[in-house]
């Protein structure tokens, strides 16, 4: 650790690399904190969580009963013991509150005045934060399973809507109706996910097994069908062209977008090149993935090898991206986790599981480690 | 001093300093790092080549390589690199998916000796065109030429040495493979059974291995318990006493 700031002072190396050193130390040492909490506030499972991308002060969860809740997770008392308070809630009295489940929450990329919310009501809700008010609503045929707005689009306000319908549905903010449907998938759309490098393409990945990626400007379909195989198998089989052998449940994107990950319920994540499609065929290993709906996972940012943390059946497992080394698993719910988000400035976790709890992962601190034996026998 | 001042750079990445050197005991299965090749060549000396009386080749599984080698990803590289076409042995990767378990097997072994067996060497060579590596199945797809004669194809369809997966092409097969899938999938719960049985669902590997094989493992108890690890049926907790096997909690 003073090798790399002194050589950073020195000049020697560059400042990116010191941080980057620290960020992956501290995510390699994440465990629960008794000084860490986040209130309680959902009397259900909580099924998605989000934290803004402005400052990463502000998380919003969005339960199985409809309510959505606003945290601070910011620490302002002076003591190191901290819960994270609610800010605010849209709870059951609310008059616009969700009928069934949210599965989505999503802030507003730019600001932290807005954020939208998808559901089992078959509605997507754009909300203003500060008077907690509906701005719009969008309605649906089928359940929503998922939605996602870019967060690097300067040039559109469209938000990706995956529902139990096969069409994917965009919605424009500005105008407040659909402007769009893509079309190509063959059953229900688990998961959307804008990529973060360029503004117009899209991924879905849905039950049939199939995930694609496309460009919402081309009329004519999907750019590509991601394959598993990368084109090696017969194409006479009907199991030809699927990303996975049961279901695709989640998807995301690395946080330079080159890459994306997607897991399945055949147990497996697979690592995909998003420029051209090609299964890097990087091995996790068995990752348990029972989920009926959409499963939200993330990835690290800013650490030297990024990390995926994958919720896997009640615990969090973490893995290195490009190797596929399973480094650590983060035991702490009591039920299946349903999703997680990463703190990218402080390097936290936060999960939220069945078991109605948001759990904060917090690097450890920084204990002495015992002296060598050969260093005292040197030494003495 | 000088020693510590080293340590400080890679330290940062790692969370606790490591303790170089042998603390651990060697435990009886987990001594192999290196290649897949050396794994597989380990793998294939397990194998009980008297049950079968030469009838079958040795067979290796994919996941007992995973077993060997720590890091699937390099595991698989390897294996995937892993199938020159020499003169007159032919060594390579091949899978079949039992009905019953799905399960990935990919057996290595060399096909000259099969041929052999079969008799099938009066007709001279066979020049393989094109060798590919099919993910799924995980097998060798042999695609010919129009100048190879059709009728050995047809012949070597009927002896069994070739599968048709697809206009033109086809996977090598092992024949009479059925008798050791039936001894492998009967092996493989009856193994599980012992971890299940125990108290806690937990067994320790030496204990396991010492352990008096069940009648229905025919395979051999290493070799299934290689299998079990690779293919994470088991957890492998890594404790003061050696390798704990845990059934897992899912």
């Amino acid at each position: 650790m003073l090798g790399f700031l002194s050589a950073r002072q020195a000049g020697l190396d560059d400042p990116l690399r010191l941080r980057r050193a620290e960020s992956t130390r501290r995510v390699l040492g994440l465990e629960l904190n008794k000084d860490r909490d986040v209130e309680r506030i959902h009397g259900s499972g909580v099924n998605t969580l989000d934290i803004d991308p402005v400052e990463g002060r502000y998380m919003l969860s969005g339960g199985s009963d409809g309510v959505i809740v606003l945290y601070d997770l910011e620490n302002s008392s002076r003591q190191p013991y901290y819960t994270c308070k609610a800010v605010c809630s849209v709870g059951r009295s609310h008059p616009d509150v969700h009928k069934y489940s949210v599965e989505t929450v999503q802030w507003y990329p730019h600001d932290t005045g807005m954020f939208t919310s998808s559901s089992f009501d078959k509605t997507l809700k754009v909300w203003d934060t500060n008077t907690l008010q509906i701005a719009d609503v969008f309605n649906f045929e089928e359940t929503v399973y998922s939605h996602h707005m870019s967060p690097v689009a300067t040039k559109h306000c469209l938000v990706a809507v995956g529902t139990r319908g096969p069409k994917v549905q965009l919605c424009d903010l500005k105008s407040g109706s659909c402007s769009h449907i893509l079309q190509g998938h063959r059953q229900e759309i688990l998961a959307v996910s804008w990529s973060p490098r360029y503004e117009y393409i899209l991924a879905t990945a849905s039950a049939d097994s199939r995930t694609k990626l496309w460009d919402v400007r081309r009329a004519s379909g999907c750019l590509i069908t991601l394959d598993q195989h990368n084109g090696k198998k017969s194409q006479a089989v009907e199991s030809a062209n699927t990303a996975h052998n049961g279901k695709v449940n989640g998807l995301c994107f690395t946080s330079d977008g080159l890459h994306l990950l997607t897991v399945g319920t055949d147990n497996r994540m697979r690592l995909w090149n998003s420029s051209n499609g090609e299964n890097t065929l990087v091995n996790y290993g068995k990752v348990y993935n029972d989920s009926r709906k959409g499963l939200k996972f993330t990835v690290s940012c800013g650490c030297s090898s990024e990390f995926v943390f994958v919720p896997y059946g009640s615990t969090i497992a973490i893995y290195t991206v490009y190797s596929g080394e399973q480094i650590t698993m983060l035991k702490g719910h009591y039920k299946s986790v349903d999703c997680c988000v990463f703190q990218s400035n402080f390097q936290e976790l936060y999960s939220g599981s069945r078991d109605c709890n948001i759990l904060a992962w917090i690097p450890s601190l920084y204990e002495s480690v015992p002296d060598d034996e050969e260093a005292l026998v040197v030494s003495s | 001093m000088s020693r510590k001042r080293h340590r400080l750079v890679p330290e940062a990445f790692g969370q606790k300093r490591r303790r170089e050197g042998g603390d651990v005991e060697a435990d009886p299965l987990r001594g192999e790092s290196g290649s897949a090749r050396a794994a597989v060549a380990e793998l294939v000396r397990l194998f009980p080549r008297v049950l079968f009386e030469d009838a079958l080749p040795p067979i290796a599984l994919r996941s007992q390589v995973y077993s060997l080698v720590p890091d699937r990803t390099v595991a698989d590289r390897q294996l995937r690199k892993n199938s020159p076409i020499l003169e007159n042995k032919i060594s390579l990767h091949r899978s079949v998916q039992s009905t019953a378990d799905h399960l990935t097997l990919t057996p290595f072994f060399s096909l000259s000796s099969l041929w052999r067996q079969k008799a099938l060497q009066e007709q001279g060579e066979i020049r393989i065109i094109q060798l590919g590596f099919d993910l799924d199945a995980q097998g060798i797809i042999f695609t010919e030429d129009y100048r190879t004669r059709v009728r050995v194809t047809v012949q070597l369809v009927n002896a069994g040495v070739l599968t048709v997966r697809d206009a033109g092409s086809w996977w090598l097969a092992v024949p009479g493979a059925g008798r050791f899938i039936k001894y492998f999938v009967k092996g493989r719960q009856a193994v599980l059974g012992m971890v299940r049985k125990a108290k806690y669902r937990e067994l320790l590997l030496s204990e396991l291995l010492g352990r008096r094989a069940p009648a229905a493992a025919r395979l051999g108890l290493a070799y299934h318990v290689h299998d079990l690890i690779g293919s994470q049926l088991v957890d492998c907790v890594s404790t003061t006493s050696g390798t704990l096997l845990r059934l897992p909690e899912t």
